[in-house]
């Protein structure tokens, strides 16, 4: 892997981090969206959409209230797709292993924004002088500033954590040996309960919700079961 | 149920606390006691519109909030106490019955100085919250509940940050 | 109520794109309040003598100083503030108003937005990856839904905000706003009830047997994770798991 290589999904880690708070946030930062963009620029989108709804399962639990810590998936996500559709053939362990190098990413990730915010306010701090005199360049300067040191949070984050977890995910997969379907079941057990804890989370308190996602889940089970659809 | 969350937050009522605590807690009601937004109709019909239909918030000065503090405490419905200035808990840690005090959010101002992300403190205040601690009520931050909470001597010291 | 002044096209469309930066220096100490001061600055020109006077640095260090909203909302706060400083309103009763404002413009959004709209659109989009949409439809599923809402929401924030200025706390009794929530709630719970076995099937392949191994796994551990919610969020859980299986299937 060279620079080549980790520069295109770098760059597009910088934007997909950037649109979970500082612009525009308009979602292209989930992972159902963000893994599948990265799997597209490495020329395997559907492998991208299917760690990206893997993924897109434990983001269901992320509400992303403005001053509280939350993991960001925006390059966390852009690297698990990119180290799941890397290995071509998505091989028993992949998808856990993307798994787990998206949520160490995003971890990561989640940690840097909090640097970023307490960088934004030195910066404010220092300029208090300007901003309590209203000055017009300073106000835009610090929300240029803040955007730009943003997007190289997000880029060089995700330069680092694709370049050491593909070859690192590589090696892994040549000694995994548990099979590809447990391998996934086991994947799929740990994003559904994390998905499914976070709708009783946001809306058990909803009057008959319980009913309501029943129903759901039996019309579900029911289309699975008569194999009509997703297999 | 009772009182199960005595919070300070200058944000009063906000997502942190309506969603973040409300929906784990089963959160039926809020107190919000605050001097200027009591006396104050078009503030308190403001903050009004931030809390969900299901959910009643009740207006106070301090001095009628620590006359219905016992009867907020006899609802069967769960509650959170919400103050903005650390003052005002004081006052109501002081009239008793409040044993644990949650630091939500408490935001820079001239003379504060940063201790934790979130948490700005004059040394007025810093001492307000030791007195409270001294009386043996346990004082930590903690923004949201799936966040680690954070002793006050931790939070005074800046040891988090 | 008087008719609010005309806002011209260029400045409402430069507040808006703006707007879309709100969060672009979010810090701890003054939260979003440079964004304000920054999405609100057109507005600000359109002061008399424009923007070298006194009063429009006074106008833009006051917006510009700690605030705190749901980012979509703070739309009614930009509009509000810069109608109420165009209409010379006394600074003492902006400052209150600034200080009033953020919490339930924070409340209702998060409510409608983060706990609401995103997951009910997220739903959909496993959904139709589960019903075996190929990636553009999914990717344009979510999105195009996602953000109809998004920036519909808003487009009426300014608009509101600026057409009732400081009085804009009865535009908050929106339906939508009040009983929104609530309504997505149930939408995105019957949406859940389809997406996870649909999605587990299309994740997993074809087999009853291991599908059904998976759903009960799932309710299992779902109860552990609702269980350990208090002290360790459900993604940390996941992850250590997920390292606990890849370290035996490593040694294996």
């Amino acid at each position: 892997m060279n620079l080549l290589d980790v520069l295109p999904v770098a760059l597009l880690g910088g934007l997909l981090g950037l649109d979970v708070v500082s612009f525009p946030q308009a979602m292209l930062s989930r992972p159902i969206v963000a893994a599948t963009a990265a799997g597209a620029l490495l020329g395997d989108p559907a492998g991208g959409l299917l760690i990206g709804a893997v993924l897109e399962l434990i983001a269901l639990e992320t509400l992303p209230f403005g001053a509280s810590r939350y993991p960001e998936w925006g390059s966390a996500a852009v690297v698990g797709g990119g180290i799941f559709v890397h290995e071509a053939v998505h091989p028993a362990g992949a998808m856990a292993l993307a798994i787990i190098g998206a949520l160490a990413t995003a971890m990561l990730s989640g940690w840097s924004m909090v640097k970023l915010r307490e960088l934004n306010a030195r910066w404010a701090t220092s300029r208090r002088d300007a901003l309590d005199a209203g000055a017009r360049g300073t106000v835009i300067g610090l929300q240029l500033m803040g955007m730009t040191a943003d997007l190289v949070r997000g880029a060089v984050l995700t330069a680092v954590a694709y370049a050491l977890l593909t070859p690192t995910m590589h090696a892994a997969l040549e000694v995994w040996g548990a099979d590809v379907r447990i391998s996934r079941a086991v994947a799929v057990v740990a994003a559904a309960s994390v998905a499914l804890a976070a709708v009783w989370k946001i809306f058990h308190a909803v009057p008959g919700v319980r009913w309501i996602f029943g129903a759901g889940f039996g019309i579900g089970v029911v289309i699975v079961w008569t194999g009509g659809f997703g297999t | 149920m009772t009182l199960v969350l005595h919070r300070i937050d200058d944000r009063l009522i906000h997502g942190q606390v309506v969603v973040g605590w409300g929906q784990p807690l089963d959160i039926g009601f809020i107190v919000l006691v605050d001097d200027a937004i009591a006396a104050n109709e078009w503030e308190a019909e403001l903050y009004r519109m931030g809390v969900p239909d299901e959910m009643e918030v009740f207006f106070h000065d301090t001095a009628s909030a620590l006359a219905e503090l016992d009867a907020y405490r006899a609802d069967e419905r769960a509650g959170i106490l919400l103050t903005g200035e650390i003052g005002t808990m004081q006052q109501l840690v002081d009239f008793g019955g409040i044993r644990t005090v949650n630091l939500g959010g408490i935001h820079h101002k001239p003379g504060r100085t940063q201790r934790m992300r979130y948490v700005f403190l004059t040394e007025p205040e810093a001492d307000a919250l030791r007195a409270m601690a001294a009386g043996g009520v346990v004082i930590t931050a903690q923004d949201v509940p799936t966040a680690r909470a954070i002793p006050l001597p931790d939070v005074l010291s800046g040891a988090t940050l | 109520m008087t008719a609010p002044p005309t806002l011209p096209l260029r400045t409402r469309a430069a507040i808006f794109l703006r707007m879309l930066a709100i969060q672009g220096s979010w810090n701890y100490e003054t939260l979003l309040g440079n964004g304000i001061g920054f999405a609100i600055e057109p507005a600000l020109r359109l002061l008399p003598g424009g923007p070298h006077t006194p009063e429009f640095k006074s106008a833009l260090a006051r917006q510009s100083r700690y605030f705190n909203a749901h980012p979509y909302l703070a739309g009614i706060a930009v509009g509000a503030l810069a109608r109420a400083e165009l209409d010379h309103e006394p600074p003492e009763l902006i400052e209150r108003f600034r200080t009033a404002l953020p919490g339930p413009l924070g409340s209702v959004g998060d409510r409608l937005v983060w706990a609401g709209w995103l997951p009910f659109c997220s739903l959909v989009a496993l959904v139709t990856f589960g019903f075996g949409v190929g990636p553009l439809g999914v990717v344009a599923t979510f999105l195009l839904m996602y953000n109809a809402g998004h920036f519909a929401l808003r487009i009426w924030g300014l608009e509101t905000g600026w057409k009732h200025g400081l009085r804009v706390a009865p535009a908050l009794a929106h339906p939508l706003l009040r009983r929104g929530p609530q309504e997505i709630g149930r939408a995105a719970a019957f949406m859940a009830g389809i997406a996870l076995p649909l999605a587990f099937s299309r994740i997993i392949g074809p087999g009853r047997f291991v599908l059904g191994g998976v759903l009960v796994a799932v309710l299992v551990s779902t109860v552990l994770v609702i269980r350990l919610g208090g002290r360790m969020e459900g993604w940390r859980l996941a992850l250590l798991g997920l390292i606990a299986f890849a370290l035996i299937s490593v040694a294996s």
